[in-house]
């Protein structure tokens, strides 16, 4: 008996286990398929881009839960004069790199502060380049495409990034925010070549930086904005930088800044040939913080992902989203083939548990013979034998039930922390299931022995033995 | 009046006849001991009027039903209503204290009543053995609450199959003495037995051989051995409650 309630148990643990694997896994298998990349894009309708506003409303259709990572991309064509090269430049947001591309595998560190960017292998192999290097990167404007009114205002909202000539030749850059009336929204200052505690605090000093908030470009020291002083010559090369950076965006013309080479990136791919950079030095090179496309990695089934993809086209204006149906693709059919895996087993361990189970009862029913022969004898009908029998093994089956979810969970969960890494939840439905299953399967081991029992005669009981 | 009634019944295993055209006729109330050698058909007859098997040819009669021609689920229906079977080897379920053994056959019969199987067991000498297992009682505890089983739904005919076969003497005379009180208070009975010593203490004795009734032995003596059991329960006054 006890060995028919262990086997329920067992059956029932096993059971138990792979149903909270089998529902689990999905998710613990998203989240492994995403370290593949990212399953979905969102990209812009037209030609401009998307701001970022337009790509946080996008976002807001996936629950905060399921999404892992949102990398958004602005691709430009940059050129290294020094070496007569040109490469791909990336704009993007590290921290989502690292959970939208987590194989990004990189010598050195990702980019922290301004002007720091992360190069290709490739193009490292290709120029020589190395962690610490500087690199002096150009972007011509194509045709038409920031060129505007020389002397009317800059675009509400733009960003422009100007450098100029400051003390002993050392240069400093700036970039400004224009806000919807085209005045200054903020500036950031870079004086890193100046003399710290002289020039170098036009970058700190919050009156001098106070000062050009709200004020409309070009600007003139001394009636528009003051000097910090003892740094005139700083100052001047802050607003100099200002008015280039104005003259330069309407002008059309080209853009040159030097960056740090914080880090080399090996994918395997094609990113190996691109120039990473934050997009706030993308904006500063180009003049906007627009973005092409954004990289998603959402942890959902392939239906869910459809439903987010149709809801993020229709809901958001310009922007559409789909999916990267190359890693969905897999991961739906890797995810069915598990299940069924899961689901073959379970079924055999059911069967084996079965006919455990109804072995078990069968030497139950033989060693009992004569007690059952008794009960007949006594008036026991063929109905309450089976009754008796029935109800002592669903009663089995409730017992292994109740311990197999109990076991089974905790088998699940060694298992998920050991292959998946992360725990799992507790199934509430887990319970009731693995019970009705188990008892269900005691009461059709029963039958057979039932049968037996019904047939043991009860006038066995008077012969001696 | 008669009880059970055998015409020409005769069951037959292949080409061996356990029964032969056997009569008996049982009155109600009466003391009937079957005896015979092994093979002589005792057994066979003993499953015939315990509606355990069936005849081969032949009317069983009880209480005036043919149970040669019911159906199992009905002989078993009858076998609880009217039968009280006692065995040689006791069968209490061996998981089950006395009373709960007691019990057992009220429960399939109608309801499990602790308070009137205790009474029963009060009635064989073993109120105070009530909550012991089997395997904690004696040969012949165990056969008295056998007895005491067999008495509980008032059968109209208590059927044992060598009671006394496994017990020693003492016990087997509390045995007899139980089926001598039975006898007083009116419900038949009927001993297989192959001891002539209680086959002695019935009214009337059935020989089988070779599956034929082969003599009817009438005990001459059986008031005179009522009135003296009668007079000696008086004085011992022990183990048997009166009535």
């Amino acid at each position: 008996m006890l060995i028919a309630l262990l086997s329920i148990g067992i059956g029932a643990t096993i059971l138990a286990g792979l149903v909270t694997i089998y529902v689990d896994v999905p998710r613990q298998m998203g989240a492994q398929f995403r370290s593949f990349g990212a399953n979905m894009l969102i990209l812009s309708d037209g030609e401009k881009g998307m701001s970022k506003a337009q790509l946080d409303k996008a976002l807001e259709n996936i629950p905060a839960g399921q999404l892992v990572g949102a990398a958004p991309y602005r691709y430009v064509r940059v050129d290294m004069t020094t070496r007569q090269q040109s490469f791909t430049a990336a704009g993007t947001d590290f921290d989502q790199i690292t959970k939208t591309s987590p194989y990004f595998s990189i010598e050195g560190r990702y980019p922290e502060n301004p002007r720091e960017v992360l190069v290709g292998k490739e193009i490292a192999e290709t120029i020589g380049i190395r962690e610490g290097s500087g690199m002096e990167l150009t972007w011509q404007p194509a045709a038409g495409e920031t060129a505007g009114d020389p002397s009317g205002d800059r675009q509400p909202g733009a960003i422009l990034s100007g450098s100029a000539e400051g003390w002993s030749g050392g240069t400093v850059y700036v970039t400004v925010k224009l806000d919807d009336s085209s005045r200054i929204a903020s500036l950031t200052i870079d004086a890193g070549t100046q003399t710290p505690e002289i020039g170098g605090l036009t970058q700190t000093d919050d009156s001098f930086n106070s000062q050009f908030v709200g004020k409309s470009l070009p600007l003139t020291l001394g009636e528009d904005v003051d000097a910090l002083s003892g740094a005139t010559i700083t100052s001047t090369a802050v607003v100099e930088a200002l008015n280039t950076a104005r003259n330069t965006q309407s002008a059309g013309t080209a853009m040159t800044i030097k960056y740090t080479v914080t880090g080399i990136l090996a994918t395997g791919g094609e990113e190996e040939s691109y120039v990473f950079m934050s997009l706030e030095d993308m904006a500063g090179l180009t003049g906007s913080d627009a973005v092409d496309v954004a990289e998603l990695s959402v942890s959902a089934s392939a239906e869910e992902l459809e439903t987010y993809a149709e809801q993020i086209t229709e809901n958001t204006d310009g922007v559409r989203a789909r999916l990267v149906k190359r890693v969905t693709r897999s991961e739906t059919a890797v995810l069915g083939k598990l299940q069924s895996l899961v689901f073959l087993v379970t079924a055999v361990v059911l069967i084996l548990t079965m006919i455990c189970v109804s072995t078990t009862m069968m030497a139950v029913v033989s060693e009992r013979r004569r007690e059952i022969g008794l009960r007949k004898a006594l008036g026991a009908s063929d109905g309450s034998i089976r009754t008796e029998f029935l109800g002592e093994g669903m009663f089995l089956g409730l017992l292994g039930g109740v311990l197999g979810a109990v076991l089974g969970f905790a088998f699940a969960q060694v298992v998920s922390v050991n292959v998946f890494g992360s725990s799992i939840t507790f199934q509430p439905l887990l319970l009731p299931t693995a019970v009705i299953v188990s008892m269900g399967v005691a009461a059709l081991s029963c039958l057979q022995p039932i049968k037996r029992a019904v047939a043991i005669d009860p006038a066995i009981v008077l012969k001696d033995e | 009046m008669s009880l059970l009634e055998l015409k020409n019944v005769s069951k037959i295993y292949g080409d061996l006849k356990a029964l032969d055209s056997v009569n008996v006729h049982v009155d109600k109330g009466e003391w009937v001991a079957i005896m015979g050698p092994s093979g002589s058909g005792k057994s066979t007859m003993m499953n015939i009027i315990g509606c355990m098997d069936r005849p081969t040819y032949g009317e069983v009669l009880l209480d005036g039903v043919d149970i040669a021609k019911e159906s199992s689920k009905k002989l078993t229906d009858i076998r609880r209503d009217k039968i009280g079977l006692i065995f040689q080897q006791f069968h209490m379920v061996n998981y089950l204290t006395a009373v709960e053994n007691v019990m057992v056959s009220q429960y399939y019969h109608s309801m499990p009543d602790e308070q009137e199987a205790l009474e029963a067991l009060g009635r064989v000498g073993l109120r105070e053995r009530a909550h012991h297992l089997p395997s904690q009682l004696s040969g012949g505890e165990q056969q008295r609450v056998c007895v005491a089983r067999a008495l509980i739904n008032h059968p109209e005919l208590i059927l044992a199959d060598e009671p006394t076969g496994n017990l020693d003497e003492a016990n087997e005379n509390i045995v007899l003495d139980l089926f001598a009180q039975l006898h007083a208070e009116g419900t038949t009975l009927i001993v297989v037995t192959h001891d002539p010593e209680v086959a002695d203490a019935a009214q009337r004795t059935i020989v089988l051989e070779h599956g034929k009734v082969a003599r009817e032995v009438i005990n001459e003596h059986f008031d005179e051995q009522q009135k003296e059991w009668l007079a000696r329960l008086k004085t011992e006054n022990k183990r048997v409650m009166p009535v």
